[in-house]
């Protein structure tokens, strides 16, 4: 059944308001197929009907997770947001670079804070590794990933990524930090690994959170949208509070902090934008 | 380099040109439309909105001794109302001929620049809307003509604009920086120059002065501002003239986003992420509308 663009609008305002996620336009087909799915499970046919289940009705907030999980990909994969990466390398990390330097601080400490299996806190890996001849020459480089669960953070120790993890990876990184032993076999190069650290964390713990300390770039994709809005203050709290008074902090694509944190300042780029203090 | 020297420097560059580009197709379209029996005037002014030259023209044209009239007319539409559909096909066809002698390629892909013009104009309408500034017809007219001194340099300076262009490529140098000091001047002085050539409307003249410094403008501040932020919201999505600048800006640092929260608090609150997730939807009708207007030129 197909999605009347009114419809449309409805689940995009509700999914926004509640999770802060937006669903573009050019998203509506995909928005039309998961809600599909979910609504022949739960036996219903008309979009309405369903909007209100998810409000009020019996069993609402189950369907709801469910449907979360269903337009929320789960999956990540190395160089993933690829404007977040051009501001970081045109402007952001060569102006916290200039910043540090004058204070001779020359250390840089990024966090990946829900670091499923290591994707981004290694693209990150990799791009700090190539600016380590000039801008980051001398320079100590700290990269934390931490994740509430232990498969996928042993599967971040480990290294290993199949054809898909590295679909975006561009050929020079490709060939230049991996060993693929198969078509579907991509070993990360131990010199990316030794870069980054990983630790369970739950992003709830305050007593954890209190010592993620000064951080330059923090990152956090794609979790949020989990959190009521009480908990999503919380926990954004202390990313405001862990991040340097001239550091960045990243959500996913179409992802928005509004109402969930006034503190932060937006800073525009091209494709997208980032947080300040 | 003071502003008076580099106002001096776009005007002696402006002088040595004798005539201003304009695009025929949209002067062509406003024909087949006036040859329409039940075409409406709105529909002309539409129309005549999406080329800036000849936009300008029109409004330059009716205020001027020629036609004698006895206020400043300052829309395309009280123009057009003012004109009559007979002089609007004189218009037309006056800027169809220049355009036939000019011929010249542009330094930047024409299509980008009036992505770029009308994006502005759009988003500058969308930021009146919600800034509730009553003149909303106003800060699109006044988005759409802004970077009128590009238009310009690309036509006129084709190869040290290109030589500009590529040294700023990729890094986030900016535009105006560079041509300074390429060119004494940059695209607001000479965009100034053309428009008081022109006898534009102060205000209008004011936005093309100083769409890059609004804190500078006095006459209407407000306006200014509201095409300021539309350009930089333009400049970071696809309405960017094709990202020959790498633009970055901070809102709470941009003085424009003062000016405009003083005028109307309630944007204190407005729901940036979300507004810029707007925009992107509004993109690709942007570049249907420009699309529209030039169909049929590769043809040709």
């Amino acid at each position: 059944m197909s999605l009347a663009d009114k419809d449309f609008e409805l689940f995009r305002d509700y999914i926004y308001n509640l999770c802060g996620i937006y669903f573009h336009s050019s998203k509506k087909y995909f928005l039309e197929s998961r809600l599909a799915r979910r609504m022949d499970e739960a036996g219903i046919s008309s979009h309405v009907e369903y909007h209100k289940l998810l409000k009020s009705g019996p069993g609402g907030s189950q369907e709801l997770k469910k449907l979360l999980d269903e337009i929320t990909t789960n999956e990540t994969c190395f160089f993933r947001n690829l404007p977040q990466l051009s501001a970081l390398e045109n402007k952001l990390l060569p102006e916290v670079v200039a910043t540090k330097g004058k204070i001779g601080f020359r250390k840089l400490r990024i966090w990946s804070a829900a670091s499923s299996s290591g994707e981004e806190a290694y693209t990150m890996a990799m791009i700090l590794l190539e600016k380590r001849v000039a801008l980051l020459k001398d320079w100590i480089i700290e990269i934390v990933g931490t994740d509430i669960n232990e498969t996928v953070l042993a599967q971040a120790r480990e290294g290993i990524y199949n054809s898909y993890s590295v679909r975006n990876t561009p050929d020079f990184y490709l060939k230049k930090y991996f060993k693929q032993e198969s078509s579907e076999r991509y070993i990360l190069s131990p010199e990316v690994k030794k870069l980054v650290t990983f630790n369970h964390l739950n992003l709830y713990d305050d007593t954890k959170m209190i010592f993620m300390k000064s951080f330059d770039f923090i990152f956090c994709a794609n979790v949020l949208i989990y959190f009521d809005t009480a908990s999503k203050s919380k926990v954004v709290q202390h990313f405001y509070n862990n991040l340097q008074p001239y550091g960045y902090f990243f959500v996913g694509q179409s992802e928005s902090l509004h109402g969930v944190n006034d503190n932060f300042k937006t800073v525009h780029f091209p494709g997208g934008f980032a947080y300040k203090k | 380099m003071d502003a008076s020297m580099m106002f001096q420097n776009a005007q002696n560059m402006v002088d040595k040109i004798t005539d201003l580009p304009t695009i025929p197709i949209v002067a062509t379209k406003v024909l087949e439309l006036l040859d329409k029996p039940d075409v409406e005037l709105d529909e002309v002014a539409d129309m005549i909105l999406t080329d800036q030259v000849l936009a300008a023209r029109v409004i330059k044209i009716v205020n001027s001794p020629l036609y004698r009239s006895a206020h400043e007319i300052k829309s395309v539409k009280r123009a057009l109302v003012y004109l009559g559909f007979r002089h609007i096909r004189e218009l037309a066809l006056t800027c169809s001929f220049i355009e036939a002698f000019q011929g010249k390629d542009g330094a930047f892909d024409v299509m980008t620049f009036w992505e770029h013009s009308f994006g502005v104009g759009v988003v500058s309408k969308i930021i009146a809307q919600r800034a509730r500034y009553m003149d909303t017809e106003k800060a699109y007219l006044a988005g759409i003509i802004h970077d009128i001194g590009e238009v310009f340099l690309s036509y006129y300076y084709k190869d040290d604009f290109i030589r500009i262009l590529d040294e700023i490529k990729g890094a986030p140098n900016k535009l105006v920086d560079a041509e300074e000091r390429f060119f004494g001047t940059n695209h607001c002085h000479i965009g100034l120059a053309i428009a008081k050539k022109w006898n534009f409307p102060p205000e209008y003249c004011e936005v093309i002065a100083n769409h890059h410094n609004p804190g500078e403008a006095s006459i209407e501040p407000i306006l200014v501002s509201i095409v300021n932020l539309a350009d930089l919201f333009c400049s970071v999505r696809q309405l960017d003239y094709g990202g020959r600048e790498w633009v970055s800006f901070n809102l709470a640092e941009e003085k424009a986003w003062d000016i405009l929260k003083q005028f109307a608090p309630h944007m204190a609150t407005l729901d940036v992420e979300r507004f810029c997730y707007e925009l992107d939807d509004r993109v690709p009708e942007v570049q249907d509308l420009v699309k529209s207007i030039f169909e049929g030129m590769v043809m040709e």
